[in-house]
């Protein structure tokens, strides 16, 4: 794919931020283009997590800034972060065990109508758009109305993304979306996942653990070590071996040239 | 084109049976009230009539008004203890302004700014809950545990344990009057009931309160403002209350401090028998309204059994008991 022709829709310019004395992100800077699906891995304690939460408005950085669209925002609380378009899946999923499909999709956005003042719930029309949005997906759930607590892992997984494609979101951040779940159930996910990249035009960063399930749905590969990153690949030149050896920086000659060497890559790569 | 299947067999192979085995389960407090009133009317001479019945409704009515209440607050993910003393302490309120005998103001204030009066405090109260609660962040268990104690307290010291009577017959009329022999309570207490019902169900406050009690996390997650839907889930609470020390007030013609004592528990014993989870985000005013109309069955079968009164403590108590067990068997099903 022809980089100079993809739109950027998401990008950090060296963020940076400590814990009191303990340093979990130092100079990051990442880009995420349109239709783009970037893979972000590393260690325990390489960052991913801070990261996350800086560009969901959890945290907020010492340093650097965040751009969406071309433009400088500034998250100040999740809502911020959520107003400009920014979702985050979390591997709990953020639902209500306790309620069904349709409630859960339309959470902090239901649809009413004003009558005597009371704000009367639009059921049929939440229920009839949730249903043309799981059908659309191909998702496969027995009945909406069902309380979300008896789903499958995998139904809840579905429907966690579902809200986020159908609310039209620019960037949608997935934190370990496969933690929680079984094999087949991890490869449906992903499957999902891959569709809601290419299909419906949006970007996606995607935390994970397992190189090969990152490696079945990502278009590039940011590994962080130490709160920096060491390296940026395209997927399909790299290799798993390579990224390993990112990740735990064994087998480097000089582990600064490489962490320079990839910085500079990426900077061309921006620049362009 | 992807497609999740069903993986585990929660879904697909849930069959019939237990479908039907939760749906009973979840309407079982009317099943019970329902063959507790045929076994009463079967055994108990004098038990069978309407006369009965409505007089059973009639006395559901303060607890069941307050049972609104504390479902609303429990299924938020809240407990608001303080009702029955901002129910005692209005009525006395009430009664002080109206009233002409024994420990009154004298002022014999025109009913309608009584009741006025009376609602602002009940919502100052639960206002006060709301923010100790929201921003203080202190247990709402904590909160209005202090407030149930503090504001009986203070009903006891300011009256001295004295009372006050001869309420105006204008205000008393919401006790006396009867729509073809049915007492306007009565039909409070089921206006009451629809209509808060629907709040629950049909709108977005209602909603919120679903989500808050269910995961108070994803609702601030999404955008809802808590603290919002928390302050005026206490307010709404205190005003119920308040509005129920109204109607005390009505029926007694007067008040005593010593009003409204132990409605807590029968409250609290109504919505667990009602189907509302303790632990927020579950229940229906439908089934608390049952659970409201079974204790006041099982009082009235009692009272004219004229067994000893406080077995009815006892009935109450297994019944709670019983309603926490089948709350875990429920869950059990799944």
């Amino acid at each position: 794919m022809n980089i100079a022709s993809r739109r950027e829709i998401f990008r950090t310019q060296g963020i940076s931020k400590a814990f009191g004395s303990v340093v979990a992100l130092n100079d990051v800077s990442l880009v995420v283009y349109e239709n783009e699906i970037v893979g972000l891995v590393g260690d325990n304690g390489a960052g991913k997590s801070t990261l996350i939460k800086i560009i969901a408005g959890n945290h907020q950085p010492d340093n650097g800034e965040l751009f969406i669209d071309g433009e400088r925002v500034r998250f100040t609380s999740p809502v911020d972060a959520r107003d400009a378009g920014i979702e985050t899946v979390y591997q709990d999923l953020g639902l209500c065990e306790n309620l069904d499909s349709v409630a859960n999709f339309f959470i902090g956005r239901e649809l009413f109508r004003k009558i005597l003042g009371f704000h009367v719930l639009r059921k049929a029309a939440m229920e009839n758009q949730t249903i043309d949005v799981i059908n659309e997906m191909g998702i496969n759930i027995p009945s909406v109305r069902e309380k979300v607590e008896f789903l499958s892992g995998g139904q809840r997984q579905a429907i966690a993304l579902a809200k986020f494609v159908a609310w039209k979101r620019k960037l949608i951040l997935l934190d370990e979306p496969t933690a929680a779940l079984g094999v087949r159930e991890a490869r449906n996910a992903l499957d999902l996942i891959h569709n809601l990249g290419k299909e419906k035009g949006m970007a996606t960063i995607m935390v994970a653990h397992n190189l090969e399930q990152v490696f079945s749905v990502v278009d590039r590969i940011v590994v962080l070590r130490h709160g920096e990153v060491v390296g940026t690949r395209e997927k399909e030149q790299t290799t798993k071996d390579e990224i390993v050896r990112l990740i735990t920086g064994a087998g480097l000659v000089n582990e600064n040239t490489d962490a320079e060497g990839g910085k500079q890559e990426y900077m061309k790569e921006i620049q362009t | 084109m992807t497609s999740i299947a069903s993986e585990s067999p929660s879904v697909r192979n849930l069959s019939r049976t237990k479908l039907y085995i939760r749906k009973v389960l979840d309407n079982l407090v009317w099943i019970i009230l329902v063959v507790s009133l045929i076994v009463f009317s079967i055994t108990i001479d004098g038990y069978l009539s309407t006369r009965n019945f409505i007089n059973i409704i009639y006395h559901s009515v303060f607890i069941g008004i307050l049972a609104i209440a504390e479902t609303y607050c429990v299924i938020g993910g809240q407990l608001d203890l303080s009702i029955e003393s901002t129910t005692a302490f209005s009525a006395l309120l009430a009664a002080w302004l109206m009233g002409a005998s024994r420990f009154t103001s004298g002022m014999h204030l025109n009913p309608l700014y009584t009741i006025l009066i009376v609602m602002a405090f009940g919502c100052l109260i639960g206002f006060i809950n709301s923010r100790l609660v929201v921003k203080l962040k202190i247990e709402a268990f904590l909160v209005t545990l202090a407030m149930y104690i503090t504001i009986r307290g203070l009903a006891l010291w300011l009256t001295g344990g004295k009372g006050v009577s001869q309420l105006p017959d204008t205000f008393r009329l919401l006790d006396t009057i009867k729509i073809s022999t049915i007492p306007l309570m009565v039909f409070i207490l089921l206006l009451f009931y629809g209509f808060f019902q629907f709040l629950l169900t049909n709108t977005q406050f209602g909603r919120h309160l679903f989500v808050v009690g269910g995961n108070k996390d994803a609702a601030y997650k999404h955008g809802i403002k808590v603290d919002s839907v928390l302050t005026r889930l206490f307010i709404l609470s205190g005003a119920i209350a308040a509005f129920t020390g109204l109607l005390m007030a009505a029926r007694a013609d007067g008040a005593t401090a010593g009003a409204a004592t132990w409605f807590l528990f029968d409250v609290l014993a109504a919505i667990v028998i009602g189907g509302v989870s303790l632990r927020g985000g579950v229940g229906s005013l439908v089934g608390v309204l049952a659970g409201v109309l079974l204790l006041s069955s099982i009082r009235s079968a009692l009272n004219i059994v004229a067994i000893s009164p406080f077995i009815s403590d006892v009935v109450r108590g297994l019944l709670v008991l019983f309603a926490i067990i089948l709350d875990s068997v429920k869950r059990m099903i799944r």
